[in-house]
């Protein structure tokens, strides 16, 4: 039944997985499980994607099978029971209202294992800041679509540096982001696709791809 | 001696119509670039830019001065209107003239679609599109039963603050009309000024993709991607509905002298090829062939990365039009579309913001080498955009280099 579920996830059934994963519960498997093959399964859709094999809309959709089964395992869960891989601080930079390419990283990030704290779009350097100092995250994402956000990006990452906060891990994404930028940012990473986004924060805190 | 402004336009001009016509120019054309630089350039707010139109003309024009590209994409700031053209589109006298909406439409319309400066946002702020969820799933049969009936009567008065009583959205239609005819004679002053500069008239109109218009404005961009998978024959059919009312829009444009169309896509890099071919490409295809027929070259933005469906655009007569990337490998686009789509674009916004004036010049250099042969090639920014904190010397450096590298 697990390979059942992971393979129905994997190939875009919306509707048959959601079902399938309720039966399983129904019949007393375990949630834990259940997790992991979800999250299997979405790495897989991350490869697939990275092998050109599979698109945006592939993600989109995967993203929100995750959310919909998520819905109904994670309070059947302890927190114990869920590995955390480390702590991701996430928004979409100030000025910038876009929140598409956030959401699917943040969909990717949270079934590879990563809690994320997603602090929303158009978000000011001083919240980044704010937020790193309360959740002491290992990653800072920060998102942008316009090439307005590239300003705003180097503006956060000067924010942190003064901050104190010079050791954080930073990663940058969003369609418009490149080498170029990650240098005129002074960011540690970055990626214009939310699969690659997850790989690279895995090894950032030098986890196994 | 220095040119006359005539003869530079002549000029400018001869240089992108030889490489729009698959021909080798004397040297290669470099599109223009826009965006927040320009109102940063001469010192002003992104609020002023897009509300202060006098003062907005001015900063065009010091920057279309400064920074001689081949054309001009410094601009008025609109955002896109097409949902407006989409409902009006049994007016051609009215339906082109919502192509963009601008700061004051914006304020006049109170619609959810637009953030702008000074308003929503920031002053010093982009404006910036964010569309929506307008429309339920159980809705699709009545846009498909008459697509232009239902945007204009139950859309708009959704997206719409100040469309959302027949009384209101009389006076609402009014005050727009007078908003448009400010920008338009604003417009006209930007149109005098460019020819005073030496910039050829390019007269653009527009067009617009189906699926596009079900995703920016009705149904939401994340959420018509899974209408796809959860309603597929309702999307397909909705996309063939809109086809005719975006066709004939499209079509108007020729009244007012348009001999190109700028089509700017969004959803075609989140499709696979089989997606694509689908419920997007067949109606695009539509509108592109339409407008090709009736004398007029889209100009055809592929958004994002477009490598997976570069082969389909074979499927369009030779010298159809423009086929403008923003992240594919246009050393990899002109091989496949060479002697059948004049190419445009190459220059990454990250290089012109990040980069510096040699690295600027080795890119552009390398790159040309690879494009140049044969030319049918326009050097475009990826993305026309190019926010406040673009370095100056890097435009610079950019047309230099074309001026030094370009020449055939």
């Amino acid at each position: 039944m697990q390979e059942e579920l992971f393979n129905k996830i994997v190939n875009m059934d919306e509707e048959g997985s959601i079902k399938l994963a309720k039966e399983y519960l129904d019949r007393g498997g375990k949630p834990q499980e259940l997790l992991e093959v979800c999250r299997r399964a979405m790495d897989a859709i991350g490869e697939k994607f990275e092998k050109g094999e599979y698109f945006l809309s592939e993600l989109l959709l995967g993203g929100e099978i995750f959310k919909s089964i998520m819905e109904f395992v994670l309070p059947l869960l302890e927190e114990s029971e869920t590995t955390k891989l480390g702590t991701i601080v996430l928004g979409t930079v100030k000025d910038d209202i876009h929140s598409i390419g956030k959401d699917i990283f943040k969909a990717f990030a949270q079934a590879a294992g990563f809690e994320v704290i997603d602090l929303g779009v158009d978000v000011p350097e001083e919240k980044f800041v704010e937020a790193v100092r309360e959740h002491k995250p290992d990653i800072v994402g920060m998102s942008c679509l316009i090439t307005a956000g590239i300003s705003s990006m180097k503006r956060t990452r000067e924010a942190l540096r003064a901050s104190g906060l010079e050791d954080i891990k930073i990663i940058i994404g969003g369609g418009r982001v490149d080498e170029s930028v990650k240098q005129f940012v002074g960011a540690d990473a970055w990626s214009d696709d939310a699969a690659r986004g997850v790989r690279i924060c895995k090894e950032l805190l030098g986890v196994e791809g | 001696m220095a040119k006359s402004p005539e003869e530079l336009a002549k000029e400018r001009l001869a240089r992108i119509e030889a490489a729009i016509n698959l021909q080798e120019p004397d040297k290669v054309p470099l599109w223009g670039v826009g965006g927040d630089i320009v109102a940063a350039y001469a010192g002003i707010t992104q609020y002023e830019f897009c509300y202060d139109y006098d003062k907005a003309v001015k900063a065009i024009e010091k920057f279309m001065r400064d920074f001689p590209f081949d054309t001009s994409m410094a601009g008025l700031m609109g955002l896109e209107g097409r949902i407006f053209c989409v409902a009006f589109s049994e007016f051609p006298d009215i339906s082109p003239a919502l192509s963009l909406i601008t700061g004051p439409m914006h304020d006049v319309l109170g619609d959810k679609y637009y953030r702008y400066p000074g308003r929503e946002l920031d002053e010093n702020a982009t404006p910036q599109f964010l569309g929506g969820t307008f429309m339920e799933p159980d809705e699709y049969d009545e846009l498909i039963e008459d697509p232009v009936g239902f945007v204009a009567g139950t859309i708009l008065p959704r997206a719409c603050t100040n469309l959302d009583t027949p009384r209101k959205a009389m006076a609402t239609w009014v005050r727009l009309g007078m908003e448009c005819s400010k920008f338009f004679s604003a417009a006209g002053e930007i149109g005098r000024v460019s020819a005073e500069l030496g910039y050829p008239p390019f007269p653009m109109g527009w067009g617009y993709s189906p699926l596009d218009i079900i995703g920016d404005f009705l149904r939401g961009v994340g959420t018509v991607v899974l209408d796809i998978y959860r309603y597929p024959d309702k999307v397909k059919k909705a996309a063939e509905a809109l086809t005719e009312p975006i066709t004939n829009y499209a079509l108007y444009h020729k009244y007012m002298g348009a001999r190109y169309a700028m089509i700017p896509l969004h959803l075609n890099e989140y499709l696979s090829p089989k997606l694509y071919n689908e419920f997007y490409w067949p109606y695009l295809k539509t509108v592109i062939l339409k407008l090709y027929e009736e004398g007029i070259k889209p100009l055809v933005f592929f958004e994002g990365h477009h490598d997976a469906h570069l082969d389909t655009i074979l499927e369009l007569p030779e010298g159809w039009g423009i086929a403008y990337f923003e992240k594919t490998d246009v050393v990899k686009a002109k091989k496949v579309l060479q002697g059948h789509s004049c190419v445009m674009g190459g220059i990454p916004m990250g290089l012109l913001v990040g980069g510096t004036p040699m690295k600027i010049e080795e890119y552009i250099k390398n790159l040309l080498e690879e494009v140049k042969p044969g030319g049918g090639f326009i050097l475009a920014p990826g993305v026309g955009t190019a926010p406040s904190e673009t370095p100056v010397e890097n435009m610079h450096a950019l047309i230099e280099a074309v001026e030094k590298y370009g020449y055939y």
